[in-house]
């Protein structure tokens, strides 16, 4: 009789633990919604940055680079070059400079972004059997510019220069069997894998919709607190009696609110956006999932263990907001991890977003299942922990500063 | 300026001096912000080029010839052979995890086929999800491809009977001669630092500005900041903002110095054309940070203004995915941003070395962004002294 009292009154504790905490999160989700502030970050701005840089990096590889071409040799063979090239899809012929110095000019008020030079020689080379040269000068300010003109050159160079090969060796009386060991004796074939359009959205976007959860969370939690620093109100984050549930409940509350909203997000940046604008989207939804709870819980209790640090509603932005590009390099999908250096390595380790984009990078673009991430995602489980803790900590110490306050 | 208004901007200046003695924000927001990201930035890009980059093997040969092919391949500057597979799937698997960006296949009797003309194929897979790791290895490994059999083929002519002075002529009939104009040796940190560490700059330089106007009028001392400075807006704005001139422009040459002379950074035109630019930059985004402060005279909205804006900066500048590639109403939008102009200064003047006259509308371009505070100056002043807006 006097156990199942006992089992009752814990049944009754829980329930009234469980009725508190949803108070605290129906609290925590209002005071959001409350917060103009807050608002624009955690609601705005992650309904609106998606859409607007997906739409400026709609077009995922460069199409038409205007090119100039000075031809000099004036044959039938120099403008087959030329057609061939304005033919693929990378480049155009922008237009024939009489010389050198005309297409310098064209080239120096940026209307082009290369200069192809094919030599007077060039014809008479090629009838002579020797080995024909064209120049190509191409413009360095953006890495796909160069990409874009090394691709299509090469490739018009190799595709013309085939079938001056095939007629110089039958000229020579090498045919058959005997031509293809010697035009290809080994062929090669290169597969891209993941990624197949060598597209820039593609390989930029999932880095940046990942980036705007952790962001987001991370300046709207801070921009809450600072607020609540502000008005002096951190007992509210409390309430009123501060027993050992109490703690728990208010760190719970605020993260079920979060969460839940983020939860939402992540069906819309993650699934939604990927859909439509045609970015990578080959990931298990369940294997998505598997990964994004970690990822959210690691992220708000990073957020609210920084957020304790933050004096005033905006020093957090002013002073943080550069970091957005630090995380975007840590999380080496430009810069290969392989070969960033151990030390910022294990900096990067510290922020959930260095797992979240390499772990969301896999699942989505390159198909990975939970066993292909498992060191990313046991990186999440071991953050959500360690900074539930720092969270626990951070809480304790600002209550026990306030109780000392209040005391004195 | 009449020697009133000298003094009352001096007192100004002196006294935001002080202000940002009074709060480490001021401290963090300019050199400590701008210190981490030279030292991170340098650092993490010092290689230049990302080389050695951990590439798999599926050799279902293991014969001498597929076993020479293998070690060219490590010899190659880029790929860097880490992992021998048993197979494509156990390949692909590990390239999900991202252990591995490339992976060659080279099929059994790789090597009986070779020597009996039977010509067999190589397969190379390349992880293009991680476009510069993807891009660079597949030119790597094209380039060796391309020289492996260049030499065979060598072999073959020769023992044929064919005259040296004609073999090349058969082997690749046009060939091209690349010339990277400015940055020769492709540095992939000359593509990105150039324009990242003044995008960090633009970033802090909003920010502060909004913040040091913001703050006197979120904690209600704009009146005394006006009267410092004889109740003109002009003066109060010029001395408050002084001080962040000066150390954001030293903070820019300072990074200018770090990588046209420290990283080596090609710098083909007079370096102080540069320092210029970085003077008239710091300025045209100390303006926008009046206009938006002054748009909304509301710190925390005129921030998050000042965010959105700032990281836009970064696409807009147009130095990783071209402008003229975007959608046409984009276009027109990157002229509303002064890091666009530095990008086409910074490629006139450092990248290629051509006259300044290429670069003068820029210049001119930079210079008119500072007549924005203009509209704002009433707007500002009245705020100042009625404090009428929310301060959360």
């Amino acid at each position: 009789m006097k156990n199942s009292n006992k089992d009752m009154s814990l049944i009754l504790r829980f329930i009234s633990h469980i009725r508190a905490m949803f108070y605290v999160f129906i609290d925590e989700v209002k005071n959001i919604f409350k917060d103009r502030g807050v608002v624009v970050i955690v609601i705005l701005a992650v309904l609106v940055y998606p859409l607007l840089y997906c739409s400026l990096y709609m077009n995922e590889t460069l199409v038409d680079v205007p090119v100039v071409v000075v031809d000099d040799s004036h044959t039938a063979k120099s403008a087959e070059f030329s057609r061939h090239l304005d033919a693929t899809r990378d480049v155009k012929v922008y237009s024939k400079a009489n010389n050198m110095h005309e297409a310098e000019l064209l080239f120096n008020t940026s209307k082009v972004h290369g200069i192809i030079y094919i030599p007077a020689d060039f014809d008479k080379k090629l009838n002579r059997g020797e080995q024909a040269i064209v120049s190509v000068y191409s413009d360095m300010s953006s890495f796909l510019y160069y990409r874009a003109l090394i691709l299509s050159t090469n490739y018009v160079a190799l595709d013309l220069g085939k079938d001056i090969q095939v007629q110089r060796l039958n000229a020579m009386g090498i045919t058959g069997e005997q031509q293809a060991v010697i035009s290809e004796p080994i062929p090669y074939e290169s597969v891209i894998l993941f990624n197949e359009g060598m597209g820039f959205a593609s390989f930029l976007m999932p880095a940046i919709l990942i980036l705007i959860i952790h962001q987001t969370l991370f300046f709207g939690i801070g921009m809450a607190a600072g607020t609540a620093r502000e008005e002096n109100r951190y007992h509210e984050l409390v309430n009123s009696s501060v027993h050992r549930g109490g703690i728990f409940r208010v760190i719970l509350g605020k993260t079920l609110a979060f969460f839940s909203i983020y939860m939402l997000w992540s069906v819309y940046l993650l699934g939604f956006i990927p859909w439509l604008f045609n970015l990578p989207h080959i990931g298990n939804p369940f294997t998505l999932l598997e990964f994004i709870v970690p990822f959210l819980l690691a992220s708000i209790f990073f957020s609210m263990t920084v957020s304790v640090f933050v004096p005033s509603r905006e020093i957090q932005m002013v002073l943080l907001l550069f970091f957005s590009l630090i995380l975007l390099f840590l999380s080496g999908i430009s810069w290969p991890q392989s070969n960033i250096s151990g030390f910022w390595r294990l900096f990067g380790w510290l922020f959930p977003a260095t797992f979240g984009i390499q772990a969301y990078f896999k699942i989505n673009t390159m198909g990975a299942g939970i066993h292909e991430i498992v060191f990313e995602q046991t990186g999440l489980w071991i953050q959500t922990a360690i900074y539930f803790i720092t969270t626990t900590i951070a809480f304790y110490g600002q209550i026990y500063k306030k109780r000392n306050e209040i005391q004195q | 300026m009449s020697k009133n208004k000298f003094s009352a901007f001096y007192k100004t200046f002196m006294r935001e001096l002080k202000r940002m003695g009074s709060r480490p924000v001021y401290f963090l927001g300019t050199v400590g912000v701008m210190f981490f990201c030279y030292v991170f930035f340098l650092s993490f890009m010092s290689e230049g080029q990302p080389d050695k980059m951990p590439v798999g093997v599926v050799d279902l040969d293991n014969s001498p010839l597929s076993r020479q092919f293998l070690r060219n391949l490590n010899a190659t500057q880029q790929a860097d052979i880490v992992e021998n597979l048993s197979s494509y799937t156990e390949a692909r698997k590990e390239m999900q995890k991202g252990k591995i960006y490339a992976f060659v296949v080279i099929k059994d009797n790789f090597e009986a086929e070779v020597l009996s003309n039977r010509r067999p194929k190589i397969t190379f897979y390349v992880n293009d999800a991680y476009l510069v790791a993807g891009s660079l290895l597949l030119k790597d490994i094209t380039y060796m491809s391309e020289l492996t059999s260049g030499a065979m083929k060598q072999k073959v002519l020769k023992a044929k009977g064919v005259d040296e002075s004609r073999i090349m002529g058969i082997i690749q009939p046009v060939s091209l001669d690349t010339h990277l104009i400015g940055n020769p040796w492709a540095n992939y940190g000359v593509y990105l630092l150039n324009l990242l560490l003044p995008g960090v700059l633009q970033l802090m330089i909003l920010m502060l500005t909004i913040f040091a106007i913001g703050i006197e009028l979120k904690e209600k001392t704009s009146r005394l900041w006006l009267r410092t400075s004889d109740n003109s807006i002009f003066v109060a704005l010029m001395g408050k903002l002084m001080p962040y001139t000066l150390v954001f422009t030293l903070l820019g040459i300072i990074g200018d110095v770090l990588l046209y002379w420290y990283m080596g950074y090609p710098v083909h035109s007079n370096i102080l054309w540069m320092f210029l630019t970085t003077f008239l930059y710091v300025v045209a985004y100390q303006a926008l940070g009046i206009l938006i402060i002054g748009i909304t005279p509301v710190l925390r909205d005129g921030v998050t203004i000042a965010a959105f804006y700032g990281l836009l900066g970064f696409t807009f500048a147009g130095f990783t995915f071209p402008i003229e590639q975007m959608p046409y109403v984009a276009q027109i939008f990157s002229y509303l941003f002064p890091i666009r102009f530095y990008f086409k200064i910074y490629v006139n003047q450092a990248l290629y070395g051509l006259n300044i006259a290429y670069s003068i509308s820029y210049l001119l371009a930079l210079i008119v962004f500072t007549v924005f505070p203009m509209f704002v100056y009433v707007r500002l002043k009245k705020a100042a002294i009625y404090q009428n807006y929310p301060i959360k």
